[in-house]
């Protein structure tokens, strides 16, 4: 099967699609056929502008300003999607945030932001999407976590703790929807070039980027690929796993 | 004579549960007496949608606890059109 043809007339969700690893997932989805929609909370303006690269290539997609912490945002969010398009077959849960700081100066409100919209807008994206996909017998749900979630990384507690959350969310969801034909996995990238890493200082950047055996930071498209691979038929028989795309930085565990 | 809407319910309800439609009473509660769970209603859920081309909020699964509601909540669903 050629790759434009994956997805092909497949509908699906992205959160978080403006920037980033979201937007090259929303890019890598659209360019297999799938029509997408996508949700994000301030960038208006790179919104619009992915919607006309889509629309530039021939394929449609839909944007959603709306945040992920809030249940019946999402809740809305899905059923517009479903009357717009027609039906809906899977969710990549993207929409992600970090607020790191040392322990003992992070605040209650730096938990709580990270684990709202990290675990807690997984939960709220895929508690909307899954009666449809029970009903229909059939669905596919991909996990955005982290090596921090696995690994743990000094002063990202709130992160690595969202992170490890959706690996749980993962597999046990995963066990429970196995029966109704509905795959869930998940993705635990490495350091991948987006402005989540920008923030970084140059030489913790270049202490990261000599500790990656593949010699470079991942980008977005290496992301993406493995989020095509997760909801195609290529990997049918893969359903509550994580995926490390790190470069082997984590070859040990 | 067509079955009636009642036969046709129970009968979608009694597959879904693998039990045998003269075995349910229309008032027994299908979770506490019947022996049915909340993946099964949504089967029943799904099947109805499909038979009589309706469709049923989530939310109303809750209410769907004997087949004399089921059927009540069809006929309302289908007079809605
Ligand atoms: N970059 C890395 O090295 C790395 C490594 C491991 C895992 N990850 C994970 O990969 C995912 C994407 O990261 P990224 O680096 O691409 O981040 P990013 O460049 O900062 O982009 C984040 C995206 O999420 C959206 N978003 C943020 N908060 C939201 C909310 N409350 N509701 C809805 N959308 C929201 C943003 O929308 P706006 O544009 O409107 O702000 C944006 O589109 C995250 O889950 C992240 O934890 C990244």
């Amino acid at each position: 099967m050629k790759n434009n043809e994956l997805l092909k007339d497949r509908i699906g969700i992205v959160s978080g699609g403006t920037r980033g690893i979201g937007r090259a997932i929303v890019k890598e989805l659209v360019a297999a056929g799938a029509k997408i929609a996508f949700t994000y909370v301030k960038s208006d303006a790179e919104a619009k502008k992915l919607l006309q690269e889509i629309a530039a290539a021939g394929s449609e997609a839909l944007s959603f300003k709306g945040d992920v912490r809030d249940y019946d945002t999402c809740r809305d969010f899905v059923e517009q999607v479903k009357a717009y398009f027609g039906g809906l077959d899977f969710l990549v849960n993207n929409a992600g945030i970090t607020r790191d700081k040392a322990f003992m100066t992070m605040e209650k409100e730096d938990w709580k932001d990270v684990i709202d919209v990290n675990l807690t807008g997984c939960f709220n994206m895929a508690r909307s999407c899954i009666v449809t996909f029970l009903k229909q017998k059939e669905g596919n749900i991909v996990n955005i976590s982290s090596i921090s979630g696995i690994s743990g990384i000094a002063r990202q507690v709130n992160y690595s703790a969202s992170k490890a959350g959706i690996i749980g969310l993962t597999r046990a969801l995963a066990q429970e929807v196995a029966p109704y034909n509905i795959r869930v996995n998940c993705i635990a990238p490495g350091f991948i070039e987006t402005d989540m890493l920008g923030i970084l200082k140059e030489e913790l950047k270049d202490k990261f980027r000599r500790a990656v055996p593949l010699g470079r930071f991942g980008n977005p498209q290496d992301i993406a690929k493995t989020v095509l691979f997760l909801l195609s038929e290529q990997s049918n028989y893969i359903t509550g796993q994580v995926i490390k795309v790190d470069g082997g930085l984590h070859t040990s565990n | 004579m067509a079955p009636s809407i009642k036969d046709e319910i129970l009968e979608i309800v009694a597959t879904v549960i693998e039990k045998e439609a003269g075995d349910i009473s229309l008032d027994a509660h299908l979770v506490q007496e019947v022996g049915a769970d909340s993946m099964m209603a949504l089967e029943i859920l799904a099947a109805l949608e499909k038979k009589y081309h309706i469709v049923v909020p989530e939310e109303r699964l809750k209410e769907m606890t004997t087949v004399n509601k089921i059927i009540q909540m069809v006929e309302t669903a289908r007079k809605r059109g």
